[in-house]
């Protein structure tokens, strides 16, 4: 299973639970490949305390090196492995939808159960595809509402840009373009608007669109949680997104505010491994088991077909 | 359940409870509705308008006005859903989670946090009460608190009150007998009565 961990705002916690999560997962006897797709700045080795890796995905793509597992930095954890350089194929400039297609068949070649991909906080067609391709995209929010309108922001854009897929009628998808701006002069303020009136238009791409809504099942995690006040905003934004989205938001767990947290990075140290018993280490443990859960039960999670710009 | 403008929904849907939600559910949920869609609410920052809000709220609380009422959930209920398919049909997300999902599998699991205090007034606890249509006799038949010690509880005579260590745990049970959050009623109790107090 592929899962994206992006949205949010940089410094919200994505590498942090990235690289964690990736350990308890192979603590739980997974095979996990950690895959760094940060375009703003991909870091996941120092997570790790490994030095910057000599070899990356391009080298594979280059073909300087013939085996794509020539290419992955063993760590410290047994079965659990490190593939850089994924950000260079979701390059905003460049990608097509060969490319990121090549992204994914690279990564599920691989010899591992999962791969947990750090999109960083990039809000690019490219990252956002990558998000909706995945079995289960994750967004990271921290209870600062500078995070969550980022969140959201990244939210509403793989939204519609999902809906754009599923239609086949030109005119639908020019409706959908529109409707992105809120201050369009349709008239069209949310999806709800916005639905009523594509069915208007072309009931057929209406009914796909309504469909897709049903399966999009985004995950979200909290981080940096100091409050019951602040578990209670996941439950919220699950509510919100409801109303506002008509999706199914899946309130996967929340990482309490731990000073070890910043203690283990300056140490370049993944926390669970190096203070397991620790807040956070707990709530990313038990986050962890849910993924590895949904693991077993092995089904996609948002059934998005990649396609084309 | 697909996208519906909130004038669409049924109260259910509003409120995100099951059809046979109990009033005790209906009360919380709505609790959890009134934050979620406040005005200062983190979690719709950015993403509603504020008509949007307002609608929201404004449906909120007509939800919650119906469906705590008896007589009016039953005139609603006939008027919307004909069969008990449909009602099936109507069931809203809330009963249809994933599980592991439950509020449950969030629990607070023993970490220690500062929590935020919120006003909790004596006349806020009668009202839930009287809303759930439940007798103060009822509460003090399950509490085993005293019909005199809710009454003072209810009217805020804090002179007449049992002392703090005594309070704290009436409160705990009444809260508990209404579905509320105990440890929200009662640090809300005590914050306002030592509000009233400085006055």
């Amino acid at each position: 299973m592929i899962w994206t961990i992006g949205g949010g705002k940089g410094g919200s916690g994505k590498s942090f639970i990235t690289t964690n999560v990736g350990v308890c997962l192979s603590k739980l006897g997974l095979r996990v490949v950690l895959v760094d797709a940060d375009l703003g700045g991909a870091n996941l080795h120092t997570f790790l305390g490994i030095s910057p890796p000599a070899l990356s995905l391009s080298d594979f793509i280059k073909k300087r090196v013939a085996h794509l597992g020539e290419v992955l930095i063993p760590t410290a954890v047994p079965s659990l492995q490190l593939l850089t350089g994924a950000q260079d194929l979701l390059n905003a400039a460049d990608a097509k939808s060969a490319q990121k297609r090549r992204l994914v068949r690279s990564i599920q070649s691989l010899n591992s159960d999962t791969a947990l991909v750090d999109l960083g906080a990039g809000n690019s067609l490219s990252v956002l595809d990558f998000f909706l391709i995945s079995d289960g995209g994750i967004l990271v929010v921290t209870p600062e509402p500078t995070s969550i309108e980022n969140t959201y922001r990244f939210l509403k854009s793989a939204f519609y840009r999902r809906l754009r897929h599923s239609v086949s009628s030109s005119s639908v998808k020019a409706l959908i373009d529109g409707a992105m701006d809120r201050k369009n002069e349709m008239g069209i303020q949310n999806p709800s608007d916005l639905i009523r009136r594509a069915m208007g238009m072309d009931e057929e791409d209406g009914q796909r669109m309504a469909e897709e809504i049903e399966t999009f099942r985004p995950n979200l995690i909290l981080n940096q949680v100091r409050s019951k006040k602040d578990i209670e905003i996941g439950f919220s934004i699950r509510s919100a997104c409801q109303k506002y989205f008509g999706i199914h938001l899946h309130y996967l767990g929340y990482v309490a505010f731990d000073q070890e947290v910043s203690h283990s990075i300056r140490r370049r140290q993944p926390l669970v491994l190096e203070n397991p018993g620790s807040r956070a280490s707990q709530c990313v443990m038990e986050i962890a088991s849910k993924l590895a859960h949904s693991h077993k039960k092995s089904t996609p999670l948002q059934g998005y077909e990649p396609q084309g710009h | 359940m697909s996208l519906k403008g909130i004038k669409d929904q049924t109260y259910y849907e509003v409120l995100e409870v099951s059809r046979a939600a109990t009033p005790k559910e209906i009360q919380r949920a709505y609790e959890r509705a009134r934050e979620t869609f406040a005005v200062d609410s983190l979690a719709i920052y950015s993403l509603f308008s504020e008509a949007e809000v307002k609608e929201i709220q404004e449906a909120v609380e007509e939800a919650r006005r119906i469906l705590m009422d008896e007589e009016l959930r039953r005139s609603y209920d006939q008027a919307h859903f004909q069969t008990e398919t449909e009602a099936a049909t109507e069931a809203p997300s809330e009963t249809r989670e994933v599980p592991g999902e439950k509020k449950a599998s969030l629990a607070f699991s023993g970490l220690l946090f500062n929590t935020v205090r919120e006003a909790y007034r004596g006349k806020d606890l009668k009202e839930v009460r009287e809303r759930m249509g439940v007798e103060r006799e009822a509460i003090s038949k399950e509490t085993k608190i005293s019909m005199k010690v809710l009454e003072w509880i209810e009217e805020e005579a804090f002179e007449a009150l049992p002392p703090l260590v005594y309070l704290k745990g009436f409160l705990k049970s009444y809260a508990q007998s209404l579905g509320l959050d105990p440890q929200k009623v009662v640090e809300g109790y005590i914050h306002s009565m030592e509000e009233s107090r400085k006055k």
